[in-house]
């Protein structure tokens, strides 16, 4: 299947953060930590990482006024509008990419880890890679 | 390097270069689009001449806007991602695939399946979440795999041949849309046919005389009886569907019909029909999660990172993507922190992001009393120490002073 880039890291060394269910099928990643990050992180840090990440993940599911208003706008200039300005949901997962990279820059890179945008992986997982 | 649409593994059509998507097999669509096309061409052609002398020109004119309303749901329906999630990389694969019980033989002997079946609790309710092998994903409560595209969609209701797509959480409402405006456009020209033959009956004294002298108009009349049935009938299913917030694929696997077992509660319902209808018409709508137009930067190792300027894209990712094949330096000397660089305008945006951060992380970071130390390429310690103790994070900006490149090998 062709040569793997030698940075590919193979998955003993990545972690990956699974989607909560247990609240809804809202995006949510489950607080708990992987085993193996224990020797890296505290476990409070880490659980208020994906707490944060996953508030503004709250706000991009849920129905509100103002999204059902842009909805139906949008609706009646015939989605042409979408064409000038993100949808609700596109500004909440760019809010968390800003997030994620400040978070790896000031709290993770200096711990030898990096947490991938679940945007990059289809929403599925948040993918943490440990480095050496 | 390929786009992401160029290594595309299900069996969708993707077209325009990663911008559509639709099911491989078109034959039932090209259909429904001929249907509608030609009868209205039809119905606007000859029908609408007498109409529009007798009656008033916005007969035809309301005709052609519903006929152009009707054309962009369907096309909008057909091409668009119905909420395919895209199939999971092969380390996140080999990592849940490790954590499933292996296929094992109980004492009796018995061959026993791997176990691939996880149970979760939404309000009250128990759903048996799924992995799905080909997808390599642990499948959401409300998807399903689709066979004849070969995905796995969101909130999947069906696959439809007359549209020639999924419909599924992101193309349901412009399916529905499509339903109820070809209802009533088919209404509409069903009554005006109607109403152009009596017209054209009464100058002629005969309606015989008058239907052969406008066939077109019987044929109109025909193609929009007969489909008035269908559509108006399937557009009646999916709006009560709607209001008990419920999919076709739910509705057929009797997932929550309470009648049979009253403990299959729907804990998607709103409680009130209108509210159920105006989240799945008028709510948040995810983006497409395919991002077919990005590169593919080989075998899920992509990475974002904070560039100097603060730019967001992939493309940055994936030039530090390359780059970590190549020289790791060079990786990562954006993350040199140079206070001193006057043409960077990084450290506005940094402190504003920052803030939020100190903001939202607890000031104290328990149990973590540690400065972690940042080390130069050769070994020693960077001038600059990164401490997580006391200090908030944001309190870092302080501590870097000089610029500390970090190489890491991965």
């Amino acid at each position: 299947m062709g040569s793997r880039p030698a940075a590919q890291v193979g998955h003993s060394r990545k972690v990956y953060i699974q989607r909560d269910y247990s609240q809804g099928l809202g995006l949510r990643y489950s607080t708990a930590m992987p085993p193996q990050l224990q020797d890296r992180m505290p476990e409070d840090l880490f659980e208020a990482a994906i707490v944060n990440i996953n508030q503004i993940l709250a706000g991009a599911e849920n129905g509100s006024v103002g999204v059902y208003a842009e909805s139906c706008f949008a609706c009646l200039t015939g989605y042409l509008i979408y064409m000038c300005m993100d949808t609700h949901y596109e500004r909440s997962l760019k809010e968390v990419r800003k997030l994620i990279e400040e978070y790896n820059r000031t709290v993770f890179m200096p711990r030898r880890l990096m947490m991938i945008d679940p945007s990059e992986r289809g929403l599925r997982v948040i993918e943490v890679v440990l480095l050496s | 390097m390929p786009k992401r649409w160029e290594v595309y593994p299900g069996k969708s059509q993707v077209l325009f270069s990663g911008r559509c998507i639709s099911a491989k097999n078109l034959s039932v669509f090209y259909l429904t689009l001929a249907l509608i096309v030609i009868s209205s061409c039809l119905f606007l052609a000859f029908d609408c001449r007498l109409l529009a002398v007798t009656l008033s020109p916005s007969v035809p004119v309301l005709a052609a806007v519903q006929f152009i309303f009707v054309l962009c749901c369907l096309l909008r329906t057909t091409f668009s991602d119905p909420g395919i999630i895209p199939r999971g990389t092969p380390d996140e694969a080999a990592w849940i695939e490790s954590q499933l019980e292996g296929p094992q033989v109980d004492r009796d002997g018995n061959y026993r399946p791997p176990v691939r079946l996880k149970d979760v609790q939404i309000s009250g309710r128990v759903f048996k979440l799924k992995y799905c092998f080909t997808c390599k994903l642990w499948r959401p409560p409300r998807a399903s795999h689709c066979s004849t595209c070969d995905n796995c969609v969101d909130r999947f209701d069906h696959h439809c041949p007359w549209v020639g797509n999924c419909v599924g959480r992101r193309n349901y409402r412009y399916f529905y849309l499509f339903l109820i405006s070809l209802s009533v456009y088919c209404l509409y020209v069903m009554v005006f046919g109607i109403v152009n033959l009596v017209l054209l009956s009464n100058m002629r004294k005969d309606f015989l005389m008058a239907m052969k002298e406008s066939p077109t108009s019987v044929l109109t009349i025909l193609v929009a009886f007969f489909s008035i049935w269908s559509v108006v009938g399937l557009g009646g299913f999916h709006t009560m569907l709607i209001c008990r917030e419920t999919s076709t694929n739910e509705d057929i696997k009797g997932s929550f019909n309470q009648r049979r077992h009253p403990d299959l509660i729907n804990p998607f319902d709103q409680g009130n029909g209108l509210a159920n209808c105006c989240y799945v018409l008028f709510g948040p709508v995810t983006p497409s999660l395919l991002n077919f137009r990005e590169d593919e930067i080989g075998l899920g190792s992509s990475i974002s990172l904070v560039t100097n300027n603060g730019r967001n894209g992939t493309a940055s990712a994936a030039a530090a993507s390359t780059a970590v094949t190549a020289t790791p330096a060079v990786r990562y000397s954006n993350l040199t922190r140079n206070n001193n660089d006057a043409t960077s305008n990084s450290v506005g945006h940094v402190n504003n992001s920052v803030q939020v951060i100190s903001e939202s992380l607890p000031a104290q970071l328990p149990g973590d009393g540690n400065d972690v130390i940042v080390k130069n390429g050769n070994g020693t310690p960077a001038d600059g120490v990164i401490s997580g103790g006391t200090d908030t994070v944001g309190a870092q900006n302080s501590n870097t002073q000089s610029a500390s490149s970090v190489h890491c090998i991965v």
